[in-house]
């Protein structure tokens, strides 16, 4: 751990990475939601979150992708619901600003420390 | 992948959407027409959309964190002609009658065809919304140091 980057930053990051993870996912479930035999996808958020917990040092790991369970699926094989996605679309957007505004006050804070707190 | 290549996928979703409402279009257009330059009534145009293989040496890809790409975006694969026969009315008096004063028209059901474009517009302004909150987490990032 250097004296900038504080343990929360890390743990922010790692947030704010698996959360632009799954928006991407959301928004490839969005884009295929006419695709004839596409599945939704999506992550295991909080054992994704554990995961990157236990390993803080070191680089962070690819998370797995799994397919959702339980979705009525329409005879073309497409099981994309249109409320699911927009309601994770809403969530991930605030969890994301969130995250930057944890990110913003460590890095306010790191400044006001150079700053000597002027 | 970073947040431009989620606008990609969205991208790629709004292209392929409009393309379906052009197809839609199309069809209503000519719901009537009886004589196309292959001959024969037109037919109903239908499309095929596929997911898309992300693209090599792409910018997005180039930045890509995590080497396994999963999110994918969306493309028309074909547009298909209907295989569903010609329409057959009685007009002897019309131009394109055949020897028994038979008249094909299209297939074309308006109905249909107004629930497709609504599905259409619909899968679009989604994919509209995806791009707006992509944007707001884009300048949110951007913000982090003012």
């Amino acid at each position: 751990m250097n004296w900038i980057e504080s343990p929360t930053m890390t743990r922010v990051e790692h947030f704010l990475d698996l959360v632009t993870f799954r928006h991407e996912l959301i928004s490839s479930n969005l884009a295929n939601v006419d695709t004839p035999g596409y599945r939704t996808q999506d992550v295991d958020f909080d054992g994704e979150m554990r995961r990157a917990e236990q390993r803080l040092e070191g680089d962070p790991v690819a998370p797995q992708v799994q397919e959702v369970k339980g979705l009525i699926e329409r005879p073309d094989g497409n099981n994309v619901s249109l409320d699911r996605e927009t309601l994770a679309l809403a969530q991930v957007q605030l969890q994301y600003r969130a995250g930057v505004e944890l990110l913003r006050n460590e890095i306010h804070m790191v400044q006001s420390a150079i700053n000597e707190g002027k | 992948m970073n947040l431009f290549g989620v606008l990609d996928i969205s991208a790629s979703a709004l292209t392929a959407e409009r393309v379906r409402a052009e197809v839609v279009a199309s069809n209503l257009a000519n719901a009537e027409t009886t004589s196309t330059p292959g001959g024969g009534p037109y037919q109903k145009q239908l499309v095929v959309f596929e997911t898309e293989e992300p693209g090599q040496g792409k910018f997005a890809q180039t930045l890509s964190r995590f080497g396994d790409l999963h999110a994918r975006g969306v493309k028309v694969e074909k547009v298909v002609a209907d295989k569903a026969p010609a329409v057959r009315r009685y007009e002897p008096g019309h131009p394109d009658a055949d020897a028994d004063g038979y008249v094909s028209f299209p297939n074309i059901n308006p109905v249909e065809e107004m629930v497709n474009l609504m599905g259409a517009a619909q899968a679009y302004q989604l994919n509209v919304a995806a791009v707006q909150a992509t944007k707001g987490m884009i300048s949110e990032t951007l913000q982090i140091l003012t």
